[in-house]
């Protein structure tokens, strides 16, 4: 939980430098975190564009990777270890604070959970309606100004064959 | 009864410019809604959702009790809706079983002039190409929302009759989310009444053992904290459902066009449906357990409407 509220103020901008260092040090190491700060990510993709979430984002880029050519330079290897460290480091906190910067235009903190928590849902989007649900169709098509408007031909959703018959 | 729909639609395109794209566009709309009432009709249609297609067939005729209609689905197992003075049996499982709640004569008259209003304040209706549909000359009326918490509606009416000959729903994305259409329809005399006569025993009977369980205007203490802007309360009542022990507390939200319908009842832990967003076409359905009661919010409205409502449902004592 403590973890959420850090990585949510590193994404508005809230944390100094080295608190910011220690954080993403912690969630490179610990998957939960490393989740949190993939799902808030999310939140940004679902504002910007619900028709096309990007689950998992991280394994679709690695998969991508995989086809990319492999640049060999041997060179690099001459770097000492803690430069390039730092390198890589300074490189993720630009992007960080780009995202941050971006984010914290788009999303208001308190939302930002509860957007959290609807990301399962919106996945599910593309989920056929159960034939159970009829009722509930039934119910609501006898009230719905669509019925008013086209008269019973709305009424063709409840009986679509495309729901599993029981 | 066609006479005053025929004059009405022949004084359409002559009306003048002042009166503006948006008002000829309302006009047509109650042209659609009295037309789809009042006219004798029977037809073959397609209903094309979620990459399915599939035909079904509707007849409609009005007698001096009201109107009967009755909608066949022509794929898959029989199924089959009839409608009669506000009541809907449905034949499933080889019988005929009553669906509604209300008790017939409460059935509101078609587009009041505050649903206009409420309608012109969420889209702007927009006449457009007239295109031929089922061999008939059919005018395009198109219905663009305001914001994106609707999906575009467009109806092509047929220009003599007003009957609604095809209708799509559209999402912010230009897709066509859903759409039916007539591929052969007959208007006027001559339409087949004979299952009216069959039908009607069944009718009479359902409608006596039903009495009883009815629904009922209550004021439940459920509210929706944060309803989607441009919808309006239409109704609340506590009704029978078919399957279920305990009677559902509905709510009707209108936007002039679409509705979302909110139920709320007592969970009995065994639900074997999946919590969660399903759809059907332009239906969005979200359900779940929250607090010991099943809310499910249906509405023919984009997904994240309906979530909308969902998270803001909440208990406030009367």
């Amino acid at each position: 939980m403590e973890n959420r509220q850090e990585i949510s103020a590193l994404m508005d901008g809230e944390l100094f430098e080295d608190e910011a260092d220690t954080l993403f040090d912690h969630i490179r190491q610990d998957s939960a975190a490393h989740e949190d700060w993939a799902v808030y990510h999310l939140i940004g993709d679902v504002l910007r564009q619900p028709e096309h979430i990007h689950n998992d984002l991280g394994a679709k880029i690695r998969e991508r990777m995989q086809d990319e050519p492999v640049v060999l330079v041997p060179r690099m290897r001459s770097i000492p270890q803690k430069i390039r460290n730092y390198a890589l480091s300074a490189a993720a906190s630009v992007v960080a604070v780009g995202i941050v910067a971006w984010m914290s235009l788009q999303v208001a903190p308190e939302t930002a959970p509860q957007l959290a928590m609807q990301q399962d849902n919106l996945r599910q989007a593309s989920m056929k309606m159960p034939a159970q649900a009829d009722e509930y169709l039934m119910a609501h098509q006898e009230f719905s100004p669509s019925t008013e408007m086209n008269g019973g031909t709305s009424y063709i959703r409840t009986v679509a064959y495309g729901a599993v018959e029981k | 009864m066609r006479l005053p729909v025929v004059l009405l639609v022949l004084f359409l395109p002559v009306s003048p410019a002042c009166a503006g794209d948006a008002q000829v566009g309302l006009d047509w709309l109650k042209t659609v809604a009295f037309a789809a009432h009042q006219t004798d009709y029977s037809g073959t249609f397609v209903y094309q959702y979620d990459n399915r297609v599939e035909t079904s067939r509707i007849t409609h005729v009005t007698l001096d009790d009201g109107e009967y209609e009755r909608l066949e689905r022509l794929d898959g197992p029989k199924r089959e809706i009839i409608r009669h003075h506000g009541q809907v049996w449905s034949f499933m499982n080889h019988k005929m079983v009553q669906m509604n709640s209300s008790s017939g004569k409460g059935i509101f008259p078609a587009l009041l002039p505050e649903q206009l209003a409420v309608l012109s304040a969420n889209y702007t209706p927009k006449s457009g190409a007239v295109e031929r549909i089922a061999g008939y000359n059919a005018q395009l009326i198109s219905f663009q929302p305001k914001d994106t918490l609707r999906y575009v509606k467009k109806v092509w009416a047929h220009t003599d009759s007003g009957l609604p000959l095809k209708f799509a729903v559209v999402n912010e994305q230009g897709k066509t989310v859903e759409q039916y259409a007539f591929t052969e329809l007959k208007i006027g005399d001559g339409i087949d009444r004979s299952w009216i006569a069959a039908s009607g025993t069944a009718v009479a009977g359902a409608a006596s053992k039903n009495k009883s369980a009815l629904s009922q205007n209550v004021v439940s203490g459920w509210t929706v904290d944060a309803l989607p802007s441009g919808f309006k309360k239409t109704m609340e009542v506590l009704r029978p459902m078919r399957g279920k022990h305990a009677s559902v507390t509905q709510m009707v939200f209108s936007d002039g066009l679409s509705a979302i319908s909110v139920f709320i009842e007592p969970s009995d832990n065994d639900e074997d449906d999946v919590a969660g967003l399903s759809s059907r076409g332009a239906v969005n359905l979200y359900h779940n357990v929250v607090d010991n009661h099943l809310i499910t919010v249906v509405g023919e409205v984009p997904p994240r409407t309906v979530m909308q409502v969902f998270d803001s449902v909440r208990f406030r004592n009367r």
